[in-house]
This record gives C-alpha cells, sequence and structure tokens, in this order.
C-alpha cells in the first residue's frame, strides 16, 4: 500500500469517526430537548464547534501519522541496510512520501465526486424545506452531506489508486 | 470520426536492458513516486508530456522508442 493510499485511509477513518460523533451528539440532544429544532443558533454553535474539532483532529492525526510513517521507513531502511546512515534514512523518507503529477490527478478527479455530493446535499437540503420540514433538518442534511462529499472524496481516491485513472 | 488512441510503453523491457533497473531507481530519476511507475507500467495511467521526456531522458533514448500509440477504430 502505496503512501498516498495509507494518508487517504487516515483521513477517512478520522472523518468518519467525527462524523459519527456528530451524529450520535446532535441525536442524543435532540432527543433529550437540550437542543430544541427551533434553536438554530445552538445548532450553528454545535456544528462549528464540530467543524473547529475536525480541524484539530484532522492535524493531529496526519501529524502522528507521519511520525509513524517516517519510523516505520526508517526501521525498514535499517533492515535492509545496517550500515545505512541519518543520510540515507532521510532519502527513504522523502522517496516515500513524494507527491507527483498522477497524485495530483487523483486528488483533482476524486474532489469532483466530493463536490457533487456536497451539491446533492445542498439540493436535497432545498427539497427537504419544500416538503415543510424545519429549517434545522436542511441545515442537518448539509453538514452530513459536506461530511459525505469528503468521505466519497477519500472512496475516490482509493479506487483511483487502485483501479487507476 | 477519430479512432481511439491507446498509449503503450516500453519501461519494463528498457529498465531491464538498462542493467535490470529497479522501479524505484527509475522513479527517482524521474521524480515520480514508484506507484507512478507501477501505474505506468502496468498501462494504468500515462504520464504527461513533461514525465514522458523525463522517463526517455532517463534511459538516454528518445521519448519515441519509450511510448508508442495504436489506434482502435478507423478514421473517418
Amino acid at each position: 500500500m502505496s503512501y498516498q493510499e495509507k494518508k487517504t485511509i487516515t483521513s477517512l477513518v478520522s472523518g468518519l469517526v467525527l462524523m459519527v460523533a456528530y451524529a450520535v451528539n446532535a441525536w442524543l440532544r435532540y432527543r433529550a430537548g437540550t437542543a430544541p429544532a427551533a434553536d438554530l443558533t445552538l445548532w450553528a454553535g454545535l456544528m462549528l464547534r464540530y467543524i473547529g474539532l475536525g480541524i484539530i483532529v484532522t492535524i493531529l492525526v496526519q501529524i502522528l501519522f507521519h511520525i509513524l510513517l517516517s519510523v516505520g521507513v526508517a526501521v525498514k531502511a535499517k533492515i535492509r541496510d545496517a550500515d545505512c546512515d541519518d543520510k540515507g534514512i532521510e532519502r527513504s523518507i522523502k522517496q516515500e512520501m513524494v507527491e507527483d503529477e498522477r497524485d495530483k490527478l487523483i486528488q483533482l478527479k476524486s474532489l469532483r465526486s466530493g463536490f457533487i455530493m456536497a451539491g446533492m446535499g445542498f439540493f436535497f437540503a432545498l427539497i427537504s424545506l419544500l416538503l415543510g420540514h424545519p429549517p434545522v433538518v436542511m441545515l442537518n442534511i448539509m453538514f452530513f452531506s459536506f461530511y459525505a462529499g469528503s468521505l466519497l472524496e477519500g472512496l475516490a481516491q482509493l479506487y483511483y489508486y487502485r483501479k487507476g485513472l | 470520426m477519430q479512432g481511439k488512441l491507446r498509449v503503450r510503453n516500453n519501461i519494463r523491457k528498457l529498465r531491464f536492458f538498462a542493467g535490470e533497473m529497479t522501479q524505484q531507481e527509475l522513479a527517482e530519476k524521474a521524480g515520480v513516486s514508484r506507484q507512478t511507475i507501477i501505474a505506468m507500467e502496468a498501462d494504468k495511467y500515462s504520464p504527461s508530456l513533461e514525465l514522458a521526456f523525463r522517463i526517455a531522458l532517463a534511459f538516454g533514448v528518445s521519448i519515441t522508442e519509450v511510448f508508442e500509440c495504436e489506434t482502435t477504430g478507423a478514421n473517418t
């Protein structure tokens, strides 16, 4: 499995965990009555908190992932060649984490899938308003569609890495 | 109507004739990841013109010796 695939899986897992955490938190608050459907300010605050948390978690997970990957590459380099010096290890790490034109093309193509999902979410959010659901439903559909878009983007990346462009 | 164009490459053969150059060595010379070389050898990725030239330079041959194209379907 390549560096890019591992990185994508890490992002996918952290994104999925955050999405489930938000869903559970929102559902529990709604059921307990502490987050009434009419109180949009409270829902906006909750979503903003999760967006902030998402950014922090993503940064931390990526730092941890890169540290672990670097350690793994260094160990492999040492096993391959016991006389490998620090410069050799540094070179191996750089080679492992190289990003080229194919990676950028895959990112662009999968970003399109993510945008389609987010766009569909916006469309369905408007439909929900037309059907008479409260605005909080619209807000949540949009929020989930952004999360789902980012997950679909990751899945599309994995697909393109495996099946080719 | 234009026929379908398929770009094929001789990277595997050229690596063999270059003293069994490894995919990693070629990747380093061309400035790409090993996965990109693997994808190209498996005909799963057609490189940009710039990368195609860099691969040809890595082998010290002309671009037409590395890449060739074949058309399927009639050109009308």
